[in-house]
């Protein structure tokens, strides 16, 4: 019971924080009033999808997958009026889980191991290859997961 | 003189060389679609999608569309006459509202038809006129939107506020670059390193145990999550070329953010 209260906590957690992310994004991308809300939303949803899947100890990329595949097949039915306009919403939500840190880890480890005086460059070349290939598959997890939704309906609006 | 003045009449009553002009026109206002849609961040489908339905809608056939990364190119047709032009395409960025406003007069005048001269102010228009946040408001936005994702990240609650300073400072400096016309990629190393050490120098004032973190997590609005998706959609619809571009950008871009990242970084552990 204690566990499952915490795990909430943690959900809800980063569901606020993932909303708050998206519709910042949102603003910086020129979402309008409405839009921004939606934002906020689906970036809430998708984060609270990946934390769950994350709890179920999937690994972080089926997580993300999993998240933006949610998130793009229910803004594709519950935003449907919307048209183009929902598969941005649903891009907005998922770009709190773009993981730009595992990026810029792996691009200042591989600025150590390149050094001319590097130490230890054996043990450091592996979590800088680890960060890049998570950012990368990461990455295209997003990709996928909000392009499949609409490649299946057709219905891809303009 | 009168010479020549006969020649210019007896060119303006050939009709090829009306179509000719009208082809132009007709051209020339549909890739500038094209290229609003391109600089709003819409992905090479999209783009292609409008600049034809422009084009047909005005009245002329298509014969083909290329999209590049820097250009736009665009074939039309009318009866055996056929002209070709192409535009060039600014900076890549991502504006919702003037995206989804320039799709719906391509989708007007594909169902209603219109004029040139028509379509050439409703574009100015909306580009004009299409609202925009204040830029306080875009700035805050994005400290926050930072600040957040750092918190997702694990920062503590002394390295949030820092990270939220950070992002905001860094977004402001960021737009006085770009309308100074400043290379983004000096940009993003710039603003990293701006960022970053606001991030990580307001944490380590703060007490925080997340200093590192707050570093990277101040300079994050510089991650190009629009263009990196979109370079997989070009690439996954058949548009290789303009993905590999776009993959290609937001990767140069992450190394300069990297580069300003770690000057801060430096500087932190001299001053530690």
């Amino acid at each position: 019971m204690i566990d499952l209260a915490a795990q909430a906590r943690i959900v809800l957690h980063q569901a606020f924080f993932g909303g708050l992310a998206a519709a910042g994004f949102g603003v910086l991308f020129n979402f309008g009033p409405r839009s921004l809300a939606l934002c906020a939303g689906a970036g809430a949803f998708a984060l609270a999808v990946r934390t769950l899947g994350l709890d179920a100890h999937w690994t972080l990329e089926g997580a993300t997958f999993v998240a933006a595949l949610a998130t793009a097949s229910v803004a594709l039915i519950g935003l449907r009026g919307l048209g183009a306009a929902a598969q941005a919403i649903a891009l907005a939500g998922c770009i709190p889980m773009v993981p730009g840190a595992f990026l810029n880890e792996a691009l200042l480890g591989f600025f150590t191991i390149s050094a001319s005086e590097a130490v230890n460059a054996e043990a450091a070349i592996l979590p800088s290859l680890q960060a890049m290939l998570r950012f990368i598959f990461t990455l295209g997890a997003i990709g996928a997961g909000l392009a499949i939704p609409s490649h299946l309906a057709r219905r891809r609006g303009f | 003189m009168s010479g020549v003045r006969d020649e210019l009449d007896e060119d303006d009553a050939d009709p090829v060389r009306m179509r000719h002009r009208d082809l132009e026109r007709i051209a020339n206002a549909a890739l500038r679609v094209g290229r609003a849609l391109m600089e709003c961040g819409a992905s090479v489908s999209v783009t292609r999608l409008g600049v034809t339905m422009t084009a047909r809608g005005l009245g002329a056939g298509i014969i083909g569309v290329r999209v590049g990364y820097a250009s736009i190119g665009l074939t039309v047709s009318a009866e055996q006459t056929t002209i070709t032009r192409m535009i060039s395409v600014g900076g890549h960025g991502v504006n919702h509202r003037l995206d989804m406003a320039v799709r719906a007069l391509a989708a007007r005048v594909a169902e209603k038809g219109g004029t040139v001269a028509s379509v050439n102010g409703d574009l100015d228009r909306l580009i004009r006129e299409t609202p925009r946040h204040p830029v306080w408001l875009v700035a805050l936005a994005t400290g926050g939107a930072c600040a957040a994702f750092g918190r997702l990240l694990g920062v503590d609650g002394p390295a949030f506020a820092a990270v939220l300073l950070g992002g905001t400072i860094g977004q402001d400096m960021r737009r006085r670059l770009v309308v100074r016309g400043v290379n983004p990629f000096v940009i993003s190393a710039l603003v990293a390193f701006v960022a970053g050490s606001i991030g990580g120098w307001g944490a380590r004032l703060l007490g925080s145990a997340s200093v590192d973190m707050a570093t990277i997590a101040a300079s994050l609005l510089l991650v190009p999550g629009v263009p990196a998706t979109n370079a997989q959609t070009d690439i996954m619809e058949g548009y290789p070329t303009v993905g590999s571009a776009r993959a290609v950008a937001v990767g140069m871009m992450m190394v300069f953010a990297a580069t300003g990242i770690w000057c801060a970084q430096g500087l932190l552990r001299a001053g530690a």
